[in-house]
């Protein structure tokens, strides 16, 4: 057991009314020379929500995947509704009524939402010979569980929310009572977070009990019943809800107490750097996803744009990098139109970039880590003489890089694949910042970070805006926009509807902003 | 729904398993590498053990014959170089492309293209030097050669026309006009090829009496300058990247188009050259059907040594020898030398299903 454990009344002396569905006792499970978990204990109550909170890489999916019959405990036991289990695959974790939804949902784009949902349980023929049969089954459950979800549609037609629900859906047809969430937050903005809590309420009222490996505080104490703290693979502290306020989980979950927002001294922007104007740029389907937008990126200061998801704000930054031509208007870098220009001209005028999407735009998961950092450098001419390569010089500057920027593992040689998320984005950030830009767009630099790698990331932005570098943050995360930023734009359907200083800013007002397009 | 949303299914939609094992090829462990291919090797073996049996032919009498008719004697090693060479340049004009995710099938034309190219400079530089005379055929083979690769090159660029339908397409026509000049302006009055070239022309030969040539030499050469280019240069680097990430290489700024015509280029300029051995080295005319399959066996090659041209030189020999051992199984056999055909096509489906069934089952070692 360990050290700093919390009195855990509710855990040990469940009142009547908790049916215990789930004990795990003395679970430890070792990766050769490293503990993932080590003398794990757990309790599921049914009709319960409960959180398993910790950093990246505290052991939470682990110990989940072994309820899930995944990964196999070198020690300890399971007892599923009183029973002793070896759980040698999700299909037996499944047959003991134990689901999982995993963070990259395996689901088959081209096939609709009832052969998704019944894909294994019944025949190909049975699918094609009985569709009618097969949706309506599926859209009753659906409706049972109060999930609004048209069972004929393609899966590839559903926005990221409707396609977890799609998931859910998939192992309650199952027959699955005890449902497990690996980060079911990380792709959702605030609106369809509220809305899958709504629905994991309502199925713990039904009697389910739903685990949601997280490693936000916020959630933690807006969803959870109670809530499993691990670190280092152990259980650290347990609460109940209310027992517990955000910052001493925070404390638990990290060790020591929660960093203060870093702030840097307030000093006067400098000049433009970036200066849009009568920006329109298309999106997918050729709307006018940014419609004639102003704006202006000062040296020296950090912008943060505002905005529910889909208001344009991926548009806005693909088109500040050159992956976007706009229809219309213009982007003056260094008094030159950049606005058609493609990603190398922007990159070239010193603008850095970080994506929204990780292991689609920032990085190669099959490049070594020292040819990620490389790889704008590469293009731009600064490691080749004559087109021939200085592999000496790149290696060199990775190692170090990697020790500045605090990547685990600091192997130059490691393929980039193999880091953990929060490592991937410290070499994104190493990588841009790094190049000493005069401008960074950054989008969602922390979404999917535990606390003390978005700590670090908040960092590495001040220090930029302290060198008197322009940086654009683009952020679904109000509190990190108004921690960091000097000032605020809010887009609302492809528009700015309020531009404001940060610190003369209300929460409230943002919001209705974001909401309602209703500017100040 | 808003934009990403949408866009999320397509982005995230995970590639097949057979897809993945075509990508994994270009990747993996040197050790790995090995094991598949001795594995591979074990299993088309035994398969075409069954198959000999299964035709009533001794399976050792075979198999004996076949390896003395690949490197049993000095006239037998050869040979087997002879086919070696044009083996390495088409794994070549497939293992470039490849590594930028294009996938060129148009060896085969490219290779023909040099060959016209290369018999063209030798008939209208007769007079020169012998020497002189090699170098601007051999150059000539290489722009011929890469010019006829680049229409697939440019019509992808700028028309986003799918290479694998072009190139594909380019082959019939490259080998109908190399047709149209051997059976018109060139033709030999009594076989379907040229006439002879000029005597300067021909390649120096090596090892004594066994026919082969330096093609096989400046081959290695060429697999050697590839490997530097892909690993060891700018270029290669926008080019694996491109492969690997299309979408990071280009907010890298690594431009798609770039990328697309130099793989072109080089793909084409390498089975080209290919083609300009062939002819002075080995036929000594334009002949018909100068490809011989080695544009695709070409590719076959290069998939095995997972697009790492230095370990495509090994292999292409390994083919090589199959091929020219298998020309003895009608007289050892009475089985039809294009089971060489069969063995060639069980090793890389074994290949394949290894890496088919490393995607789908990680664990397994």
């Amino acid at each position: 057991m360990s050290d700093s454990v919390a009195p855990a009344r509710g855990a040990e002396t469940p009142a009547p009314a908790h049916e215990t569905v789930v004990e795990m006792r003395g679970v430890t499970k070792r990766f050769g020379s490293l503990a993932a978990n080590e003398a794990v204990d757990l309790q599921l109550f049914r009709g319960e929500v409960h959180a398993l909170l910790g950093e990246n890489g505290a052991g939470k999916t682990t110990l989940m995947n072994m309820l899930f019959g995944l990964l196999r405990p070198d020690e300890g036991e399971i007892e599923i509704r009183g029973e002793r289990v070896e759980l040698d695959s999700p299909r037996d974790a499944l047959a003991h009524r134990v689901g999982m939804v995993h963070q990259h949902f395996m689901l088959v784009p081209d096939f609709s939402v009832a052969e998704n949902v019944v894909l294994g349980t019944r025949s190909s023929w049975d699918m094609k010979l009985r569709r009618r049969d097969v949706e309506s089954s599926v859209a009753e459950v659906a409706d049972r569980f109060g999930m609004a979800i048209r069972a004929d549609q393609p899966v590839a037609d559903l926005s990221i929310d409707v396609q977890q629900r799609v998931e859910i859906l998939k192992l309650l047809y199952a027959g699955a009572e005890i449902l497990i969430l690996d980060e079911p937050t990380a792709v959702l903005g605030p609106v369809e977070v509220d809305a899958l809590f709504a629905t994991l309420r309502s199925l713990a009222e039904q009697g389910a009990a739903i685990v949601i490996i997280t490693h936000k505080l916020r959630e933690v104490t807006k969803i959870a019943d109670r809530v499993t703290v691990l670190r280092h693979g152990k259980v650290v502290s347990r609460a109940r809800r209310g027992e517990l306020a955000e910052a001493e989980l925070a404390e638990a979950m990290i060790g020591h107490a929660l960093p203060s927002p870093p702030e840097g001294e307030a000093r006067p922007a400098g000049p433009a750097i970036i200066e849009v104007s009568g920006l329109t740029v298309e999106g997918d389907r050729g709307e006018a996803a940014i419609d004639g937008v102003d704006l202006e990126l000062r040296g020296g200061e950090i912008l943060g744009v505002a905005g529910v998801e889909g208001n344009g704000q991926v548009e806005l930054c693909q088109a500040l990098c050159g992956l976007r031509p706009p229809r219309a208007g213009s982007i003056v870098v260094d008094g030159a139109d950049l606005a058609g220009s493609g990603p190398a001209a922007f990159s070239d005028a010193g603008i850095g970039v970080v994506s929204d999407d990780r292991l689609l735009w920032d990085v190669i998961p099959d490049f070594t880590l020292a040819d990620n950092l490389a790889l704008s450098r590469v293009r731009a001419g600064k490691y080749s003489r004559g087109g021939l390569l200085n592999r000496r010089a790149i290696q060199r500057d990775a190692e170090q890089l990697l020790v500045d920027y605090d990547v685990r593992p600091p192997d130059p040689n490691a393929l980039m694949g193999r880091l953990s998320g929060g490592n991937q984005q410290k070499v994104v950030i190493a990588r841009e910042c790094s190049a000493k830009p005069q401008a960074l767009i950054a989008s969602h630099p922390t979404r999917g970070l535990d606390v003390g790698a978005t700590e670090f990331v908040h960092r590495r932005l001040v220090e930029l805006r302290e060198e008197g570098a322009g940086v654009l943050l683009n952020s679904t995360d109000l509190d990190e926009l108004l921690a960091l930023s000097d000032r605020i734009v809010v887009l609302y359907r492809g528009e700015v509807v309020l531009e404001a200083r940060a610190d003369s800013l209300d929460v409230r007002v943002v919001a209705a902003a974001m909401t309602a397009g209703r500017g100040a | 729904m808003n934009a990403q949303a949408a866009q999320a299914p397509s982005g995230q939609r995970p590639p097949g398993a057979l897809t993945k094992a075509f990508l994994g090829l270009g990747r993996g462990s040197a050790l790995r590498t090995v094991i598949d291919i001795v594995v591979a090797i074990v299993v088309a073996l035994a398969i075409l053990t069954i198959f000999f049996l299964i035709l009533g032919a001794d399976p050792g009498k075979a198999f004996k014959g076949m390896w003395e008719g690949a490197v049993g004697n000095n006239i037998a090693f050869g040979q087997t170089l002879l086919v070696t060479s044009p083996l390495i340049f088409c794994s070549l004009a497939a293992a470039i492309p490849f590594s930028a995710r294009i996938f060129n099938i148009g060896g085969e034309g490219q290779l023909v293209a040099g060959a016209v190219g290369g018999t063209a400079v030798a008939f209208w530089c007769a007079g020169l030097p012998g020497t002189l005379l090699i170098i601007l055929c051999l150059l000539a083979a290489i722009v011929a050669g890469a010019l006829w690769s680049l229409i697939a090159g440019l019509l992808k660029a700028y028309a986003s026309a799918n290479e694998v339908i072009v190139t594909l397409m380019l082959n019939f026509v490259a080998a109908l006009l190399a047709n149209y000049v051997i059976n018109g302006a060139w033709r030999d009055p009594i076989a379907p090829q040229t006439e002879t070239l000029p005597s300067g022309s021909a390649l120096p030969t090596i090892l004594g009496n066994s026919g082969a040539n330096i093609g096989v030499l400046i081959a290695i050469a060429a697999a050697i300058v590839c490997a530097v280019l892909l690993y060891r240069t700018r270029l290669g680097f926008g080019i694996r990247a491109t492969g690997l990430s299309p979408t990071a290489a280009r907010l890298s700024g690594f431009g798609t188009v770039a990328t697309i015509l130099a793989v072109f280029a080089i793909a084409g300029g390498a089975a080209g050259l290919g083609g300009g051995v062939e002819v002075l080295g080995n036929h000594h005319a334009l002949v018909e059907g100068i490809a011989s399959n080695y544009g695709f066996t070409g590719i076959a090659v290069a998939l095995v040594a997972r697009l790492n041209p230095i370990a495509a030189v090994p292999v292409a020999f390994v083919f090589a020898g199959i091929t020219v051992g298998a020309n003895t199984l009608p007289a050892t056999t009475g089985v039809s030398a294009s089971a060489s055909l069969i063995v060639v096509a069980v090793f890389v489906l074994t290949l394949l299903a290894m890496h088919v069934i490393r995607v789908a089952y990680p664990e397994v070692k």
